[in-house]
């Protein structure tokens, strides 16, 4: 080392270069490696070559460059649409606070609809062109911008506010003053995770059946089981996500932003009454079946295809045919259930894993660490195919998609939450030379905790994007195959009680992680949950 | 234009929390501060100073009884931007350098620009040089007094200062004790200073209130009528060392009765 120091050429460049340069053969060592794994695999039909997949590029440059100009064209415009709701969303939530727990609800609601099933409907909606796309994208990103943005605008320490109330000024100058500088750093989180998911958005608009883009590409060579193409189309996909989550990171590196304190904080108010939890649920019930009513008559939409709430309890409960409706419905959410709970279970327990394993060895961590990020921002959907090829159309296929899915974002969120262990208390440990699992066991996980939580929250739409798109692209079971087939049949009251089934899956299972993790925060991090 | 506005608080009492587990940190006050006065309150940690001083400020409102500026009540008084408090975490905007930070005091208290009284201020703190660094580049001392310049910046009727030489050293301290009284004695502003030191509320202030410990009521009220201003001839006197062995006396009387009751 001293040596090398003595030797090598002074300068930050040339240290850069130095650098980069045990990188560049890493990389090319992997290249090889996956190579020789393909060759040697070939008859398998299940991963193409780094040479095929630049040979295909090269033969249809063209081709792919037109698909990816009209799918990124489609996402930028989600992309802005979506994040703009999701800032308007969290401004109306903080200047109105009594509406917050609603807005919420409904957000995380409309967040979990699944793509495999408001593609198709907003397909009818819109009939040819772009509409579908550009609606998925923001679909995709407004929750994921709303949550931090909300946090951030509330983020400030008290003495701000009190700062601008000695001096008897509006909530207004507070907003401009303290919220919204104090939330900067937050949007930009937000950007960044939406970066991404806005193309994920636009692909999955595609599927449905657009002229152009990505997605339509990926989709033929999926039913043409054409390797190469799938395979170019993913690592298409994932470079140009990995491109945009770091673009954004650098727009916000460049305005100089402090990175947020805290990635997504758990839900606000700390004692509550049974009943008033109660009572907001009946009002989000209420709420939710006025607006879904209510659009479609406001709108007129023909009943045939836009199935209001009172068609969906006929088609389960009171229709001839309602008790084998039920039992196909129901058996296929058994079905997804049983692959999507281990899966989500998995990606937690290994990237909390992952996260405290590496406070222990942290040299480890800043190789793992940066490879997480860029794996994070790559879209499910084009590495599902490629998942379940691998691993089978059985159970393993669908459950490592989903694990995976949630791996990474949990991961990074558990690394940020450890991070997060104040300075002072680490010292305190160091002082006494504690050993560094006892401080990870008494220091640094009550620190996570918060940020596990609150990806464990963030996981559950995740996981039934996974799922459902996994079993509707690759394995054919469950509902996510079943609302394919029935989008495709035109079974109409089939999709919506699949729909609602989800949502009102997706919501249970939320409020059941937010009880958990009320008993353990009300433990271990009282003060993340007073505010 | 400078208003001396008396504050008058008449049976001010203040508990936090719900009723059975509540705390009371001010038990009922009753006390007239002249305007145009500084007064000083002393007493032990925890005793209630801060919490007194945020509802003059009106930034709590009292669990019973009243308190009114001059004919106002301390949400009007703040309406019209005559208040400025130096809080006793300086709650510096992160995302501002020293300068705009001061200015910011003015911006707020709703007065026209004036780059030259922000450099002024600046410099009075002994933050010259400083200007375009953010609060993060700081230390906690240096934090404290660009919060004492964005008090001052707004020229408040009232001005509150709650322990605003905390985390400054000794040599520092005794330069701003000197050099930043002209600034509020000039306007006649109406101020209260929380501090720790006896020496320092001797030096500043025209009245000494030292608090019993928590709920914080009134121990001892002692007048200090020191001539103004305080230089080195008056701090050598033997009145001045008169007056602070007197308060810490009556500190040190009335700390600790509930352990002293308890045992
Ligand atoms: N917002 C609050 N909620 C609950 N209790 C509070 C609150 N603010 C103050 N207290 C309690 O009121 C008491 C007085 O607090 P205060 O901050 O006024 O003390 P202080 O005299 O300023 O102390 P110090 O000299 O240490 O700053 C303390 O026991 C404190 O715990
Ligand atoms: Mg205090």
């Amino acid at each position: 080392m001293t040596m090398g120091d003595a030797t090598a050429p002074e300068g930050p460049a040339a240290q850069a270069r130095a650098k980069l340069l045990p990188k560049g053969v890493g990389l090319l060592l992997a290249l090889a490696a996956w190579e020789a794994v393909a060759r040697i695999t070939a008859g398998g039909f299940v991963i193409a070559a780094p040479s095929e997949i630049a040979f295909y590029i090269g033969a249809n440059t063209g081709l792919l460059l037109r698909a990816l100009g009209t799918t990124l064209w489609s996402a930028a415009q989600g992309f802005v649409w979506g994040n703009l709701a999701g800032v308007l969303l969290a401004l109306v939530a903080v200047l109105a606070p009594r509406s917050e727990r609603l807005l919420s609800t409904l957000a995380l609601l409309i967040f979990c609809l699944p793509l495999v099933a408001t593609g198709p409907i907003l397909r009818v909606l819109y009939g040819p062109g772009t509409g579908p796309q550009v609606t998925l994208a923001a679909l995709a990103v407004y929750y994921t911008t709303f949550l931090p943005v909300l946090v951030g605008l509330r983020a400030a320490p008290r003495g701000w506010f009190d700062l601008v109330r000695s001096y008897g000024r509006s909530r207004w100058t507070e907003m401009f003053q303290v919220r919204l500088p104090a939330a900067l750093p937050y949007v930009v989180a937000g950007l960044q995770i939406a970066a991404p998911a806005a193309f994920l958005g636009a692909m999955v608009g595609e599927f449905t059946g657009a002229e152009r883009g990505l997605g339509v590409l990926t989709v033929r060579a999926l039913r043409a089981l054409d390797l190469p193409a799938t395979w170019s189309i993913a690592a298409i996909a994932a470079g140009v996500s990995m491109l945009a989550f770091a673009g954004v990171g650098a727009l916000g590196r460049r305005l100089d932003l402090a990175p947020p304190e805290v990635l997504l904080a758990p839900p606000t108010d700390t004692r509550r009454r049974a009943w008033s939890g109660i009572a907001e649920a009946l009002l989000a019930a209420a709420v939710t079946l006025t607006v879904w009513k209510g659009s479609m008559e406001l709108f007129a939409l023909p009943r045939f295809f836009a199935k209001r709430p009172e068609d969906v309890w006929a088609y389960l409960v009171t229709s001839p045919g309602a008790e084998a409706q039920r039992a196909r419905l129901f058996g296929a959410l058994g079905e997804t259930l049983a692959l999507a709970g281990p899966g989500y279970l998995a990606g937690l327990v290994l990237g909390a894993g992952l996260a405290m394993g590496l406070t222990l060895r942290p040299r480890l961590a800043g190789a793992v660490i940066p490879v997480s990020i860029a794996l994070r921002s790559i879209p499910i959907v084009a590495t599902a195919p490629l998942i379940v090829w691998a691993l089978g159309r059985g159970a393993t296929g669908t459950i490592a998609v989903v694990a995976t899915m949630i791996f990474f974002p949990t991961l990074i969120a558990c690394q940020h939450g450890l991070a997060r262990t104040p300075r002072a208390v680490l010292d305190l440990f160091d002082v006494y030379a504690t050993g560094s699992l006892r401080r990870l066991a008494s220091a640094q996980l009550p620190a996570m905790l918060p940020a596990f939580f609150a990806s464990a929250r963030m996981a559950i739409p995740a996981a039934i994007l996974a799922v459902t798109t996994a079993e509707w692209l690759a394995t054919g079971r469950g509902i996510g195959a079943l609302m394919a087939t029935v989008a495709s049949t035109s079974d109409y009251g089939m999709l919506w009680s699949a729909i609602a089934l989800i949502g009102l899956a997706a919501v249970l299972a939320h409020a059941l992680v937010v009880a958990l993790e009320r008993i353990v925060l009300s433990r271990t991090s009282a003060e993340q949950l007073a505010r | 234009m400078s208003a001396r506005p008396d504050i008058r608080l008449t049976g001010v009492s203040k508990s936090f929390g719900a009723a059975q587990r509540s705390v009371e940190a001010v038990a009922s006050v009753d006390l007239t501060l002249a305007g145009g006065q500084m007064t000083a309150l002393v007493g032990p940690s925890g005793c209630g100073k801060s919490t007194l001083l945020r509802l003059i400020a009106g930034l709590d409102t009292p669990s019973t009884g009243t308190i009114t500026i001059g004919d106002e009540t301390p949400d009007t008084l703040r309406q019209r931007a005559g208040l400025a408090v130096a809080f006793q975490d300086p709650a510096l905007l992160p995302w501002r350098t020293v300068e705009s930070n001061v200015a910011l005091g003015r911006a707020l208290a709703r007065r026209p620009r004036d780059p030259d009284l922000v450099r002024d201020l600046i410099a009075r703190v002994g933050l010259s040089g400083f200007e375009q660094r953010r609060p993060a580049e700081l230390s906690g001392g240096m934090r404290q007094r660009a919060a004492i310049a964005r008090a001052l910046a707004g020229e408040p009727d009232l001005l509150l200062l709650d322990e605003p030489f905390a985390a400054v050293d000794a040599l520092t301290r005794d330069r701003l004790n000197a050099e930043l009284p002209p600034l509020w004695e000039a306007r006649g502003a109406t101020s209260v200073l929380v501090t720790h030191s006896v020496a320092e509320a001797v030096r500043l202030s025209d009245r000494i209130l030292v608090l019993t410990p928590r709920p914080a009521s009134v121990a001892a009220d002692i007048p200090v009528p020191l001539p103004h201003p305080r230089d080195a001839a008056v701090l050598a006197s033997d009145a001045y060392r008169d007056l602070c062995a007197k308060v810490t006396d009556a500190l040190r009387d009335h700390q600790f009765p509930e352990n002293l009751a308890a045992q």
